[in-house]
């Protein structure tokens, strides 16, 4: 496809270089590796974060897509410290009835799943309500549901 | 709503779009530039020939065109489509004081096409005409001959209409 | 399924127009691409003559102006290839039906908006968000709205399918307009403008006034943005304080030409006399809900 569009369109725009001829969309706006995330929970770590101004980055998505959902579990990278944390709201495209939030979110949790924080600060997605495992337990945290 | 089958997507008039030494531009202005001077010359001259899809894609402008200046002089928006649709100004005038009163009341669409016979071999293009209901210039299809006071009809016609008063009386011909 | 059919009023729909239509649609795209072979026997004919349709007259009442503003959904979507005449009436159907047991109120985009939906996991088993609507999109049963909202300082935005059984309560809060058909910038600007209380008392808009229109400008937040928008036209943003060469660059981008393009209007919109034609049987079909409300207080006083 690639090739393609290299034999085809510099004939068409001769004056533009190759990366302008390319079409491009809005960002799907996914949780992948690398991504800068939020925390909105009231942790020490997530706020020393905050106020470095240096955001977490998902450094791993554990599912088997590799794209991270609400609900699923991330490892991130905070303050030169390997945290777990659970994803609590995304930027992307929501269904319909879902909430899409402005900043993809994560809640920080310890190693035995156990939450860092102690209160999430944000509205939650009120379908993460029905979800089972060890997301229960940082629900408990939640003041807000949308 | 045009009152005849129109393409679902428009034809690309690959020719009309790559010519600036015709003194329009390239691309889809260009094309647009080529369209008005099509529709600014069939109203001027109500009948016009040319290459079967320009007429075709003229024509279906030159409805819109009249569609709208339904709306009046007074319309601002038939008044702008008027204004860059016809580069002649004095067809503005004829627009709204001697087309759109013509097809007030026409049930039908305001154009009619003909398409040209092709001589052998022929070639890829046909020739079509597009002209304007109710112009001045003799019809394009002659009027057929009226045939029926020949001596041959005269005799055939009689010779049905005994025919039929015989068999109603039930009387062998 | 023709009796069905005509139970639903098919039967003068089917006859005439309808079929001519729909035939047409499927055979527009080659009508002027015929081979030689099937023309051979034309071109000993001295000349062709093309085909009309004739127009009919219409039966219905009239539906009041400005009803299309009000009911956009009820357009048929205009892309050609997703039309189906039959389809879009069933789908109008249902949507009276919806219409009669939830009723949508009449909202614009820039309307301040409640909705109330089913929730299994709430406490009261229902959720009610709140929110300016920022989008108003889709066509027939899947018609949808976006409210936008900033709770905590958090941005949220919802999209809702107008005839989904699980909203229970659509309210209008506050009935407005805004200068623009399409708020997406509201992500760009500060919370302030999108922040609306969840206690907001509704106020009533007295039937047959004109919808007000709100002003307000919005001043955008610093760059990166979700969009470009200085090449989007808009109207209730302020000054977006940008470098000349991004203005040039719009400009270079821009089609002004289409603004003339009428054909190209016609075959991305529904044309005015199909529109009259789907917004009188969409007021007859409003007209039913309202004797139907009727015949039910009267059996239950």
């Amino acid at each position: 496809m690639a090739a393609l569009m290299r034999s085809r369109l510099p004939s068409l725009l001769p004056s533009l270089p190759l990366s302008q001829n390319f079409s491009t969309t809005n960002s799907l706006q996914h949780i992948i590796k690398l991504t800068r995330l939020r925390v909105v929970d009231n942790s020490m770590l997530g706020n020393q974060s905050v106020v470095a101004g240096k955001p977490p980055r998902c450094i791993h998505v554990y599912n088997k897509t590799g794209v991270g959902r609400v609900g699923d579990k991330v490892l991130v990278a905070i303050m030169g410290q390997k945290k777990r944390a659970f994803i609590v709201g995304v930027k992307q495209r929501a269904r319909p009835n879902k909430p899409r939030f402005d900043s993809n979110n994560i809640v920080l949790v310890e190693d035995n799943g156990a939450p860092t924080g102690t209160r999430i600060r944000v509205p939650v997605p009120s379908d993460m309500r029905a979800m089972e495992g060890d997301v229960t337990k940082i629900l408990a945290l939640a003041t807000k549901f949308a | 709503m045009l009152r005849f089958g129109i393409r679902n997507r428009p034809r690309r008039l690959s020719k009309a779009m790559g010519r600036k030494e015709d003194g329009h531009g390239t691309g889809p202005p260009g094309r647009l530039e080529r369209m008005t001077i099509i529709v600014n010359s069939l109203v001027r001259h109500e009948r016009i020939e040319g290459s079967h899809q320009y007429m075709d894609e003229a024509r279906g402008y030159t409805e819109r065109l009249l569609q709208i200046a339904a709306q009046g002089d007074k319309n601002h928006e038939a008044m702008d489509v008027a204004n860059y649709w016809l580069k002649d100004k004095d067809l503005i005038h004829k627009l709204f004081k001697v087309l759109v009163p013509r097809y007030e009341n026409y049930t039908t669409c305001a154009t009619r096409m003909w398409t040209l016979p092709v001589e052998y071999p022929g070639g890829k293009n046909k020739t079509s005409i597009l002209e304007l209901k109710g112009n001045p210039w003799p019809p394009v299809v002659p009027n057929p001959r009226n045939n029926s006071k020949s001596l041959i009809n005269v005799l055939l016609h009689n010779a049905k209409k005994d025919y039929r008063s015989a068999s109603k009386d039930g009387t062998p011909v | 399924m023709a009796d069905k059919l005509a139970t639903l009023g098919f039967r003068s729909f089917l006859s005439h127009q309808f079929l001519k239509r729909s035939v047409a649609a499927v055979s527009c795209r080659y009508a002027n691409t015929l081979s030689n072979e099937t023309v051979e026997k034309h071109r000993t004919s001295t000349l062709a003559h093309d085909k009309e349709q004739k127009e009919e007259k219409k039966i219905s009442a009239p539906a009041p102006p400005g009803l299309k503003h009000v009911h956009p959904e009820f357009l048929p979507n205009p892309t050609f290839y997703r039309r189906d005449r039959i389809k879009e009436k069933l789908e109008r159907q249902d949507m009276y039906r919806r219409r009669a047991v939830c009723p949508i109120p009449e909202f614009y985009v820039g309307s301040i908006m409640a909705v109330t939906l089913a929730d299994p996991y709430a406490s009261g088993k229902t959720n009610r968000f709140v929110g300016i609507c920022i989008q108003r999109a889709s066509y027939g049963l899947r018609a949808n709205f976006t409210l936008r909202n900033v709770v905590d300082n958090q941005g949220l935005e919802i999209r809702y399918d107008m005839y989904s059984p699980l909203i229970q309560k659509v309210e209008v809060l506050r009935l407005e307009k805004r200068l623009d058909d399409e708020l997406f910038y509201l992500r760009d600007a500060p919370a302030e403008f999108s922040t609306v209380p969840f206690n907001l008392e509704a106020v009533s808009h007295p039937p047959g006034a004109p919808v007000p229109v709100n002003t307000t400008k919005v001043k955008l937040g610093p760059r990166p943005w979700h969009e470009r928008w200085e090449r989007r036209n808009l109207r209730g943003v302020q000054d977006l304080g940008l470098p000349e060469k991004f203005y040039e660059k719009a400009k270079k981008v821009a089609k002004p030409w289409e603004e003339y393009d009428l054909m190209l209007k016609y075959r991305t919109s529904i044309n005015p006399q199909e529109t009259d034609e789907v917004m009188d049987e969409v007021a007859e079909g409003f007209r039913e809900i309202e004797r139907k409300r009727r015949r039910e207080k009267l059996e239950k006083s």
